[in-house]
């Protein structure tokens, strides 16, 4: 007899049958729960990175360099009390746009717009003819970032149209003091310098975080590709290594039949041709990929019921959908119980669909109690019931789950 | 093939089977389970159907192994059906899959390999009168079946169906379900009855379909509407 199907008998080793059960327990449960919640963190961190940025850009413009540049030339303005009220509306609106952007909960956007706008007409009319193209007149630079700033996360086209709103104001304001060739030509470049950076960074920005989103998707399905198949290869290689443990008992079977040295009238050597036949039909018959924690868990069952001596075939129809760890241990574990009972041989099969899973185990009924598990009779735990009879022929125990 | 490939096989000379499979010792090993019934004789064997069938055309019972040569023979089997040759397709491929596919070839019943001599003898002789027989391993294809066109089985078939594939003894379903043997057998039989209208049309399926007209197993009105069958739940006396 070969060392590995000769193992003695221990009960008490068949009844711990379930308990490599743990190994897959919950490995594929949260997969996709992180699938989906990865990319849309990824995506969360760069977009408050950019937010950042550009709330920082609209205050460092507006009070580094717009507040010094009003200050120092605050009496040459035509209305300087407009253009220095004007900048703390605008200052005080943009903290809280600022503030609130940076909490996630932007304020709606355009009755802000609207008092911008209203702001930036009137440092237009205020600021007087000398300092139009100049530093002091703020709005030129700043009115823009805070745009962007309130604008944030929603289409490029309402920036467009605020900045187009603004290049207006700022042409009523230019052809109002009469201007002359070079004026246009200033125009023309401010119109540019206003318009090209904030859009660039707008659309940079949106576009950086869809291309993480994106990015993290790519690589957490990449990782749950490498995962299953990972999964998949560990159960090929356990499949090879059984494979060549039962071919390799068969062989020796085989191979001392054709030479002689064993009897085909021999009980023992029959009980080996079975055996060896039992164990090879059911790695034939073993046909998922990524295995089936319950179905691994009835392997590793029937294995070991194997090992103890009894041919034992388990069939499997169709795969069971993922069920809570509880709902499994009811329903192979009694079938445990039964098994270390069984004598002669053993028959599992599972046939399971999306909505019900049936596990059977039919052995031959000896005289005799049970030595381990409930009396014959019906038991509900749940939604599994189980059942186990004996009728003289057979002992048919059964666990049905049902949605 | 003769005039009339489906004729019914008389009481009076024994079925004559052939067997095509390409290893020499499954065709020895099966030749003689079935030299073991009086009622059967083997006609001609080989690894070739058309050549099996030019050597004994009178065969009443075609056992094919649906593996020939490493490839699955689906398409011959499909061909020999669509002709009336009553095919009883016997593999070790016992995947829920390939058994469906080969009935819905035309096949006229579906035996795992490892499923021993009785059922053999009993399958052939069972498809030799057009009649159903479904050996544990086909009951467990037809009650997990996902497809979601198969045919729909009422409640008590399901239940026979997955008992017998449980327990391999229908004594044990009987006592189970709490009827008689008989019908126990009835309940299957339906349920395989109804899997002649799925797939594409044969001769082969139209005989069972007629001979379980015949025997009473099911009424033509039950045939062709499956909603109106799974409410008819009683067997037929």
């Amino acid at each position: 007899m070969s060392a590995d199907l000769d193992v003695p008998t221990d009960r008490a080793a068949t009844r711990a049958a379930p308990a490599p059960q743990q190994q897959y327990g919950t490995a594929s449960e949260p997969r996709e729960a992180a699938a989906l919640a990865a990319p849309a963190a990824v995506a969360r961190a760069s977009d408050r990175g950019a937010r950042i940025v550009v709330v920082g850009i609209a205050w460092a413009w507006h009070v580094a360099i717009g507040l010094p540049a009003v200050l120092g030339v605050r009496t040459e303005f035509a209305a300087p009390a407009v253009v220095l009220g004007c900048w703390g509306l605008v200052a005080v609106a943009g903290a809280a746009a600022g503030i609130l952007l940076l909490r996630g909960t932007p304020l709606p956007p355009w009755p802000l717009a609207g008092l911008l706008l209203a702001a930036d007409a009137a440092v237009f009319a205020a600021v007087g003819e000398q300092h139009l193209f100049g530093a002091p007149n703020w709005v030129w630079s700043t009115l823009g970032w805070f745009f962007v700033l309130m604008l944030w996360g929603r289409r490029v086209v309402g920036l467009i149209a605020l900045l187009t709103a603004h290049t207006f104001i700022a042409l009523v304001a230019v052809l109002a003091h009469g201007p002359g060739t070079a004026d246009l030509a200033r125009f023309t470049m401010y119109v540019y310098g206003t318009f090209s950076l904030q859009v660039a960074v707008f659309v940079g920005g949106t576009t950086i975080v869809g291309l993480a989103r994106d990015r993290a998707a790519t690589a957490t399905a990449m990782h749950t590709m490498a995962a299953e198949r990972a999964a998949a290869e560990r159960g090929r290689r356990e499949r090879r290594d059984r494979l060549a443990l039962a071919g390799a008992a068969a062989g020796r079977v085989l191979g001392e039949l054709a030479d002689g040295t064993a009897d085909p009238d021999d009980p023992e050597v029959q009980r080996r041709c079975v055996l060896a036949a039992a164990r090879l039909r059911r790695m034939i018959a073993e046909s998922d990929d990524v295995p089936d924690p319950l179905l691994h868990e009835l392997r590793a069952a029937a294995d070991l019921a194997e090992r103890n001596g009894l041919p034992i075939d388990l069939v499997t129809i169709g795969s069971p959908p993922p069920l809570p760890v509880e709902i499994r241990r009811r329903l192979a574990d009694p079938l445990a119980g039964h098994l270390a009972d069984a004598q002669g041989w053993a028959r599992l099969t599972v046939v399971s669909g999306p909505d019900e899973v049936v596990i059977s185990l039919v052995t031959p009924d000896k005289e005799g109690p049970e030595a381990t598990g409930p009396p014959p009779g019906e038991y509900d735990h749940g939604p599994v019931q189980h059942l186990y009879e004996r009728d003289g022929d057979i002992r048919w125990a059964q666990t049905r789950w049902r949605k | 093939m003769g005039a009339d490939p489906v004729a019914e096989v008389t009481g009076d000379r024994p079925v004559g089977v052939a067997i095509v499979d390409d290893h020499p010792v499954v065709v020895d090993g099966v030749r003689a389970w079935l030299a073991s019934e009086p009622r059967l004789t083997v006609l001609a064997t080989g690894d070739d159907p058309d050549e099996v069938l030019r050597a004994a055309p009178d065969a009443d019972v075609v056992l094919l192994d649906l593996r020939l040569h490493g490839r699955m023979a689906l398409d011959k089997l499909a061909e020999l059906s669509a002709a009336g040759r009553r095919v009883v397709v016997y593999s070790e491929h016992t995947d829920p899959e390939t058994m469906l596919a080969a009935l819905d070839a035309g096949a006229v019943a579906f035996l795992a390999k490892h499923e021993g001599r009785e059922h053999c003898v009993e399958t052939v002789l069972a498809a030799a009168s057009d009649r159903p027989y479904v050996p544990p391993a086909l009951a467990g294809a037809m009650v997990g079946d996902p497809r979601p066109d198969r045919p729909v089985l009422s409640d008590k078939e399901r239940e026979a169906l997955l008992l017998w594939f449980q327990s391999m003894s229908k004594a044990s379903v009987a006592r189970r379900m709490r009827i008689s043997e008989h019908t126990v057998k009835q309940y299957v039989d339906r349920a395989r009855i109804k899997y002649t209208r799925a797939g594409r049309p044969a001769a082969t399926k139209a005989a069972l379909l007629a001979r379980a007209i015949e025997d009473g197993l099911v009424r033509p009105e039950e045939i062709g509407i499956y909603r109106s069958q799974a409410m008819h739940d009683r067997p037929t006396p």
